[in-house]
């Protein structure tokens, strides 16, 4: 394999490992780097000093063609949803600035694709493959979780923890003194 | 076999294996010490090397790393092909979240009505 074709899929990973990062959520001390390294996934993937080699071409061309209506369509979800009337007041200006992005993005799709009977055959198998390799993820989490020993029953409480969980209740509670 | 039938099957095992390969992935970027990641990542290597099989077999070319290559590119292909239906379920819920009135809620009005006594 050469170079170049490793870089796309090198790229291609570290861009996925950073949305994951990403997905953990802000508890997680990694969150803030999840953006960041799914961008030089990105760019790690699609710019290159030499034209990568058969397929990997066909892909970085494919993921090109493709970003020219997911950006905006993507831009347009973010303000849609910053201006939907979902948590707070409608924000008219971010809404009606997203849908004009999401249908700039759909016409960008019509004016440079021709779905066609086939592509819809392709996009039902697609599905059956993503939610075929997804069950048999979730099989394999069942069972390794399954064969992972129980922990034993926590003992109670003893006499100096009775007495710090006491006096954190009582602090909490607003109760100076013990009866 | 027909050629729709063939994109089809193509489809079906790109997109397994590279979900199969975006799973490890996912895997490695949320690592904790509460992972058992040993079964799933063998099942998935499981399914994205069938997949491979299967793609290299009706070919009729042989089980390398280039085979490999192009069973992730057809995933690829696959899953961009995907995104339009993608976008038309979320273009139809965000048209839904528009839409709607926000429901009357006290608590929140309450904390409009501190807001805008500041």
């Amino acid at each position: 394999m050469s170079l170049w074709a490793a870089q796309v899929w090198l790229g291609l990973s570290i861009a996925v490992i950073g949305i994951s990062m990403h997905r953990t959520g802000p508890a997680f001390r990694r969150h803030p780097f999840g953006t960041p390294i799914a961008l030089l996934g990105l760019a790690v993937m699609l710019i290159h000093v030499e034209q990568p080699p058969h397929p990997e071409l066909e892909v970085v061309s494919a993921a090109v063609d493709a970003a020219f209506w997911t950006i905006p369509a993507l831009l347009g979800t973010r303000l849609v949803l910053s201006g939907a009337p979902l948590y707070w007041k409608s924000r008219p200006l971010p809404l009606l600035a997203g849908w004009v992005l999401i249908v700039a993005g759909w016409l960008q799709y019509y004016s440079t694709s021709s779905p066609s009977l086939t592509d819809a055959l392709s996009a039902g198998g697609s599905l059956i493959g993503i939610l075929l390799s997804l069950a048999v993820f979730v099989l394999c989490v069942r069972t390794a979780e399954r064969m992972t020993p129980q922990e034993p029953e926590t003992e109670g409480l003893d006499e100096r923890e009775m007495k710090y969980v006491a006096s954190v209740l009582r602090r909490h509670l607003g109760v100076d003194d013990e009866p | 076999m027909s050629p729709e039938i063939d994109s089809m099957a193509t489809a079906f095992a790109g997109s397994a294996a590279l979900t199969s390969l975006f799973v490890v992935l996912a895997m490695i970027g949320t690592m904790n010490p509460y992972h058992r990641p040993i079964i799933p990542v063998l099942g998935a290597l499981l399914v994205m090397l069938s997949c491979t099989y299967m793609l290299a077999w009706t070919d009729g070319t042989a089980v390398d790393i280039l085979a490999l290559r192009t069973a992730m590119s057809e995933g690829v292909f696959a899953m961009i092909g995907l995104l339009p239906i993608a976008f038309l379920v979320l273009t139809a819920l965000l048209l839904e979240a528009s839409l709607r009135k926000r429901p009357e809620d006290p608590l929140l009005a309450l904390l409009e009505s501190e807001s805008g006594s500041e």
